[in-house]
């Protein structure tokens, strides 16, 4: 069970529901409720908009696939023993 | 990235790589030498050569290794069979097959510099720009690796349960012949 009451994406203003559209784009699947870690990014626009960006700059396509870098991101996260 | 053969091999390579970082940190500073390629036994120069062949020589590996032979290899040579094993390991794990050799070079630098292993870290990131990765590809890597490493924590603080298990996609590949390939 989650640290914390994860709010469902109605809860959240627009200019968050607006970048919850973008995270359904991203990850090109219609979530019920934008993903975890999209909503958990949303508390904070501050630190989640700098940190979300870095993310799609470091997964967009260049000398890698978007693909490949998937599956680097799987195992940074299995070898961090992280379900999520 | 679909098919279950290519996650077979994905997870291949991070565990042998955690292998190999294993003992060349664990072992490298540890009062324990290694094969010496000139008095090694017959067997053992076999395999040496074929590490060789594999990884090159006068290259930026070779470079980072200060030798011929990469340091956990050196170090278990004192069991040829054990070492042959294991290399027969590593050289099926790291060649082209479904993922290329580029790309598993790049996991194995991801899950060396996730570990902090200083030996894994600098030998993949060695070998990666030795298969044709120029630095932005390098940093492309180094960027999904430390992005990852703080969603990762942050989803463990918060104790957060996966969105994506249950819509992976069905494996039509089925189990592959160990054979093959």
């Amino acid at each position: 069970m989650p640290t914390v009451r994860l709010r469902d994406a109605s809860e959240y203003p627009e200019p968050a529901r607006r970048l919850f559209e973008l995270s359904r784009q991203w990850f090109d699947y219609d979530f019920k409720e934008p993903p975890a870690m999209s909503r958990v990014m949303a508390w904070d626009p501050h630190f989640g908009g700098p940190h979300g960006r870095a993310m799609k700059r470091a997964m967009a396509p260049g000398e890698f696939s978007r693909g490949e870098k998937e599956m680097v991101a799987a195992a940074v996260s299995g070898v961090n023993a992280c379900t999520y | 990235m679909t098919g279950d053969d290519r996650w077979y091999e994905a997870a291949f390579v991070v565990g042998i790589t955690n292998a190999l970082n294993v003992v060349a940190d664990g072992l490298g500073a540890a009062p324990m030498p290694q094969v010496e390629p000139e008095t090694a036994p017959a067997e053992v120069q076999t395999v040496f050569a074929d590490i060789r062949a594999f990884y090159g020589t006068g290259t930026p590996v070779a470079d980072v290794l200060g030798g011929q032979i990469p340091t956990p290899f050196g170090l278990i040579a004192h069991d040829p069979g054990y070492l042959a094993d294991v290399w027969a390991a590593v050289k099926r794990a790291f060649t082209d097959r479904r993922l290329s050799r580029r790309h598993k070079e790049a996991l194995a630098f991801a899950v060396s510099l996730t570990t902090r292993s200083a030996f894994g870290t600098a030998f993949h990131l060695g070998e990666m720009r030795r298969l044709g990765v120029g630095e932005r590809g390098v940093m492309e890597v180094v960027g999904v690796t430390q992005m990852f490493s703080s969603y990762t924590k942050i989803a463990d603080t918060l104790q957060l349960s996966s969105d994506m298990a249950d819509i992976a996609p069905a494996d039509p590949s089925g189990v592959p012949d160990p054979g093959a390939g």
